[in-house]
């Protein structure tokens, strides 16, 4: 009974509360998301998020049908609020009207006597102490079980036309996904374009350079064994340049640790290795596509990386887990925080990479402290 | 003295075993994954295996499982473990028992032949023989680290230390009097609250496994 009461106050509340702005009908967006809000309370959902257009009102009156139902909601509104709004106005404001001339019906001053809900006279005691209870308990049943009902059916229909269809719902998610693909391939190519680069400039022309050298050494060798020595030692030098060299960039396009020891391995190795002591948990990762497990090895490289450089910390932790189809990878360390990531390319790097998985990147760093990089990557294997 | 090669490129076991047969070894055995070498150890018993870290079928860590086998079966057989790249992770699992005899190196080193020769033997005979890459790896400074207190000639004596050299290569190699390493030794076992009684082969080891166990809290 008392949760009854207290859906009565709130179907009663709400119901009078749109009564003035059924009144007042203003084709505004805030007013729409005003009412969303509201109608997502009362019923106990969450408001639907609404993508804004771009370009001027008029400009998506015409293009845009959410736009569109926006405009016309409050003329759907006043057809229902008005109405329900005024039908629970009378019913609570005959309430107190009805118990005063139940008992004060004589002291009110007046040649007729005062009138009930109905017009009907209280001009004795017969009909005070029979019509008035009556219209009380008449009125307070009214309150509490047709009240929330109406309440929530406003609320429905609120929602129903001022959230996005599916039909916007799938072309929103059709836009988001045709975007994060573009990017994906845009930074498949760009890394193409890097590996490329370093093995063109780096590797290919330190061989260049050792051939040259063991061509002249070669020539040399017919003058006598004293200057070709010199110069096969310099070719020695540069072709473990280019080992190393090549190491590295392998290193970039897939690390070795992780194709021999998965995920969880390389993240032990990667602890390890770390200047800054790091607590590691990982979690039941299960099998995960490549994609995913190289783009959490660097979300945590580049993070461990910037912890060390700029974070000032002194611990780090590390956590992996994963929850039906998504990777959780989180990163915090004690450090100063501050982290800008207008200012350092790793951070951006970090979230193209993630983004092209469709995947997502919160950074909190506040000035002071601690900084807390939170990773989720969709994984459907 | 004797090798057992587990190696399954062709280019790179042929390479080997000219070299190694150059300068003197006598190559047993050449196999192109872990149970061919396995097998080759049981027959041959060698001086010293060398093997490579990525062996068929999945081409991941296979070598590093059959280096381990090889020494539990074998009693610490002295086992070289090559590679195209380094990991800290690895020397720690092949550091685990604590036993001497052990050796990882990067496929890089081959090619300084001396070097590569010397690092050999020292595993034959019990000693150790880290990569540079490795001892790097380990000896990453950390904020609350006693290594951090180390000076940079300190440092780079350990880092010779750890990668297997006794005292006159590291002397030779710094170009500083045999006293003076001798008197950094002391210095870095003092301020890494190591014994000072260790020598040799079990002074390295006692070095390393303070770096492996320093670095994985």
């Amino acid at each position: 009974m008392r949760g009854r009461w207290a859906a009565s106050l709130r179907g009663s509340a709400y119901l009078l509360s749109a009564l003035p702005s059924a009144v007042l009908v203003l084709p505004l967006s805030g007013l729409a998301s005003w009412h969303r809000r509201r109608a997502g309370r009362l019923l106990g959902v969450p408001a639907p998020a609404v993508r804004q257009g771009e370009g001027s009102w008029w400009r998506r009156l015409k293009t845009d049908p959410a736009t569109r139902r926006e405009a016309l909601w409050p003329l759907v509104h006043l057809a229902i609020a008005l109405p329900v709004g005024l039908l629970t106005l009378v019913c609570l404001g005959n309430i107190p009207v009805a118990l005063t001339l139940m008992t004060l019906w004589w002291a009110i001053p007046g040649h007729t006597p005062p009138n009930l809900l109905g017009d009907i006279p209280v001009d004795g005691w017969d009909v005070a102490l029979t019509v008035a209870p009556a219209q009380v308990l008449g009125l307070t049943a009214f309150a509490l079980w047709f009240v929330p009902p109406m309440a929530r059916a406003h609320a429905r229909a609120c929602l129903a036309m001022l959230s996005p269809t599916s039909a916007e719902r799938l072309a929103e998610r059709v836009e988001v996904l045709t975007r994060t693909r573009e990017e994906a391939v845009g930074a498949h190519g760009a890394e193409l374009r890097r590996i490329e680069r370093d093995l063109h400039d780096g590797v290919q022309a330190r061989l260049v350079a050792v051939t040259m050298r063991l061509g002249l050494a070669r020539e040399s060798l017919a003058d006598g064994p004293d200057g070709a020595a010199e110069l096969v030692g310099e070719a020695h030098d540069g072709v473990e340049e280019a080992m190393a060299e090549l190491r590295g960039v392998i290193r970039t396009i897939y690390p070795p640790i992780l194709a021999d020891r998965g995920l969880s391995g390389a993240m032990s190795a990667l602890a390890a290795r770390s200047a800054v002591p790091v607590d590691l948990r990982v979690g039941d990762l299960g099998p995960l596509p490549a994609a995913v497990e190289t783009v959490a090895y660097f979300v945590v490289t580049e993070a461990l990386t910037n912890t060390a450089k700029h974070g000032r910390a002194t611990r780090a932790e590390v956590c992996l887990d994963r929850s039906g189809d998504q990777l959780n990878v989180e990163i915090r360390d004690d450090g100063i925080g501050g982290a800008d990531e207008q200012r350092g390319t790793g951070i951006a790097g970090l979230r193209r990479r993630v983004l092209a998985l469709d995947g997502t990147v919160q950074l909190t760093s506040p000035v002071g402290g601690p900084t807390t990089i939170r990773v989720e990557l969709p994984c459907r294997s | 003295m004797q090798v057992v090669i587990a190696e399954d490129n062709v280019l790179l076991a042929g390479g080997l075993e000219l070299l190694l047969t150059a300068k003197g070894f006598q190559i047993c055995a050449v196999t192109g994954d872990a149970p061919g070498l396995l097998a080759a150890i049981d027959e041959h018993r060698p001086d010293v295996t060398i093997v490579d870290v990525r062996l068929p079928p999945t081409f991941r860590d296979e070598g590093i499982r059959a280096a381990l086998e090889a020494r539990r079966r074998h009693d610490g057989l002295p086992v070289l473990v090559l590679s195209q790249y380094v990991e800290r992770e690895y020397a720690g699992e092949l550091l685990s028992d604590g036993r001497g005899g052990i050796g990882y190196l990067l496929k890089d080193r081959i090619g300084r032949v001396g070097e590569f020769v010397n690092a050999v033997r020292r595993v034959a005979a019990g000693g150790t023989a880290m990569d540079p890459e490795v001892i790097a790896q380990l000896l990453v400074r950390r904020v609350d680290d006693p290594i951090s207190t180390l000076t940079p000639r300190e440092h780079q004596v350990l880092a010779l230390m750890a990668e297997g050299h006794d005292n006159t290569a590291i002397g030779e190699r710094l170009a500083i009097t045999h006293n003076a390493v001798h008197k950094h030794i002391g210095n870095i076992f003092a301020k890494l609250d190591l014994s000072p009684d260790d020598r040799g082969h079990r002074r390295v080891l006692a070095v390393l496994t303070y770096l492996n166990r320093n670095q994985s809290q």
